[in-house]
């Protein structure tokens, strides 16, 4: 393989692990805004300890995907310094306001949050989270801009052989920013839908004591999915004027390409139709008592991370072969390095991200088995505290 | 507005190997301490410093663009070690199951950090562990409590890449000004906050 190839893979690769833990971090922010919101208004007991047990296997992901993200940062430089040198000046603004507005302020908020429990004022401990929350979804809001902006460059001025920056609000409205946003914001609150309404239904299948606990916890899961999933997939649909607009070429750009776009819409499709027909199915625990559905509901915990792989797929593909489309091609942006010194960061970083990937699943799984009382001793240094 | 980011890629920079010395510095401690003791200890840093470095590095992507890829691409090697280190580091302190894994991590990272300093000054590799030992002195004085050598070798730790960085003429390697202002609204209130915020949490969680 070439360098090219290699460093095409190894951002594939390092994207999709990152971008699993990023899914499970924005979905499950979003409930724990939720929940603490109820405890603080409420003052009620199991709020609170909704907050905890959920709150730790949030803190638990959060804490493991910063690293995919530091490693996502540092490619750019290392693999693809053709894209600072010509475009910096416009992709970088994004990209920096990301780091500086979003990311240092969210994980900043979120190491105040988890130190403060019990600590601080109730209500200054809710604006935290919000605060976290808020800065979460800046994040997103910041890297779908620089995407938008590599799929419909908008915004600059070509200067000898660089682009310079000529209309920032350019990149903020630009359409393929704005649609695919939403899009990844309703299924991030997906996976943090579906996440609870499997974890829940796993305790069920178990047999909890904790049963007010999670009866609550998968009623939440559900209603979230079902609200999610309708304009989850309005906004993915709206996407397809947009491309035929500004990447008519899209779906020829592999022959393969056609699949993972298909499977993303079938697993789209398929959790809007179950969640709706599970919502009246709430009543008197019907869902609960029929056991099978909660089956179905474990199975289908990593359906909505395939999707969002699989939509990244058909974006990042089918804007091939151009980096920056129509102004910068992918050979032409890869950094002058050997091809085995990319091969060698390959092969690190996969199987370091393979680990951590795992590590990921058997903490939070652990934390998930022990239930919402046992604190999980052995985990993070972080979550020894919540 | 050149100079204005120079000192706010100085102060990123001199934030992360500032707090560094905690973090890999008690990790280097390992092997010769009761090790829950020492690692509870660096609990409420743990972490702050990654941001720090992250936060250079956009910044060096957005204000320096035709350095950063010159200057990564050209350690690429190097750049592999740190991160595989920081992964393992990281990883290592949360899983708690070896504590020699965070010891490796650690070592890495520092290593790793040495080599590039090396590389920046152009100095044979035996400089490189200039870095571990440093960072290993400043998570002793941490872990010793021996608040009046703390500044010291905070700023030892701090000072070496960024004085190394200073070396480079980046004249004709930084963005135009129009992106310039445009971050200026927005690094130069957040920094301050970001110290502020984090000094709020260690001093909570001493509490």
């Amino acid at each position: 393989m070439s360098a090219v190839d290699l460093a095409r893979l190894q951002f594939a690769l390092t994207t999709s692990f990152h971008f699993l833990f990023v899914l499970l971090t924005l979905g499950l922010v979003t409930l724990l805004v939720i929940m603490q919101t109820r405890f603080t208004l409420t003052g009620a007991p199991v709020h609170e300890r909704m907050t905890r047990f959920w709150g730790r296997i949030y803190v638990i992901n959060y804490a493991l995907g910063i690293v995919t993200g530091i490693v996502m940062e540092f490619q750019f430089g290392l693999n693809w310094s053709g894209l600072a040198t010509y475009a910096g000046d416009v992709f970088g603004a994004p990209l920096a306001l990301e780091t500086l507005i979003a990311f240092f302020l969210e994980s900043t908020f979120l190491g105040l949050w988890i130190f403060g429990w019990g600590r601080l004022n109730r209500w200054v401990h809710l604006a935290l989270l919000y605060l976290t929350a808020l800065t979460a979804f800046a994040s997103a809001f910041w890297i779908m801009a620089a995407n938008g902006f590599l799929q419909h460059p908008v915004g600059y001025r070509v200067d000898g052989n660089v682009l310079r920056l000529e209309d920032f609000s350019a990149l903020l409205s630009n359409p393929t920013f704005t649609s695919a946003l939403m899009h990844v914001v309703f299924a991030s609150i997906t996976v943090g839908g579906v996440f609870l309404t499997g974890v829940s239904a796993y305790h069920f299948i178990r047999r909890t004591p904790e049963v007010d606990f999670f009866r609550r916890s998968l009623r939440m899961g559900v209603v979230t999915t079902a609200l999610a999933t309708p304009p989850l997939i309005g906004a993915g649909f709206a996407q397809f004027p947009v491309i035929a607009q500004y990447q008519p070429g899209k779906s020829e750009a592999a022959s393969w390409i056609g699949a993972p776009l298909g499977f993303m819409i079938l697993i789209g499709m398929m959790l809007t139709m179950v969640s709706w027909l599970t919502l009246p199915l709430l009543i008197k625990d019907a869902v609960i008592r029929m056991r099978f559905p909660l089956y179905l509901m474990v199975i289908g915990i990593p359906l909505p991370f395939a999707a969002a792989i699989f939509g990244w797929l058909f974006r990042e593909i089918g804007r091939q072969p151009w980096l920056i489309y129509g102004l910068l091609r992918t050979e032409d942006a890869v950094s002058h390095v050997d091809a085995s010194q990319i091969l060698l960061s390959l092969i690190v970083f996969t199987s370091l991200f393979v680990v951590l990937a795992c590590v990921d699943w058997a903490l939070i799984a652990r934390a998930v088995r022990r239930g919402p009382d046992v604190a999980p001793a052995p985990v993070s240094p972080l979550v020894v505290t919540l | 507005m050149e100079t204005l980011w120079l000192v706010v890629l100085g102060v990123l920079t001199v934030g992360y190997f500032a707090l560094a010395g905690f973090d890999y510095g008690t990790g280097l401690l390992l092997p010769f301490r009761g090790r829950a003791e020492t690692l509870q200890r660096m609990t409420p840093f743990f972490l702050g410093n990654e941001v720090w470095l992250v936060a250079a590095v956009g910044v060096l992507f957005a204000a320096f663009p035709r350095l950063e890829g010159e200057l990564l691409s050209g350690a690429h090697s190097t750049f592999t070690l740190i991160l595989a280190g920081l992964v393992l580091f990281m990883a290592a302190v949360q899983l708690r199951l070896w504590w020699w894994l965070v010891f490796t991590g650690a070592l890495t990272v520092s290593v790793g950090w040495g080599l590039f300093l090396a590389h920046l000054v152009d100095a044979p590799w035996p400089v490189a562990l200039v870095m571990p030992v440093l960072f290993a002195a400043h998570g002793w004085v941490f872990q010793h409590r021996r608040w009046a050598l703390f500044p010291v070798t905070a700023l030892l730790c701090a000072l070496p890449i960024p004085l190394a960085f200073s070396s480079i003429d980046v004249t004709g390697l930084m963005a135009h000004p129009d992106t310039l202002s445009l971050l200026a609204w927005v690094a130069i209130p957040i920094i301050p906050l970001v110290v502020v915020l984090q000094w709020s949490t260690v001093a909570i969680s001493s509490r």
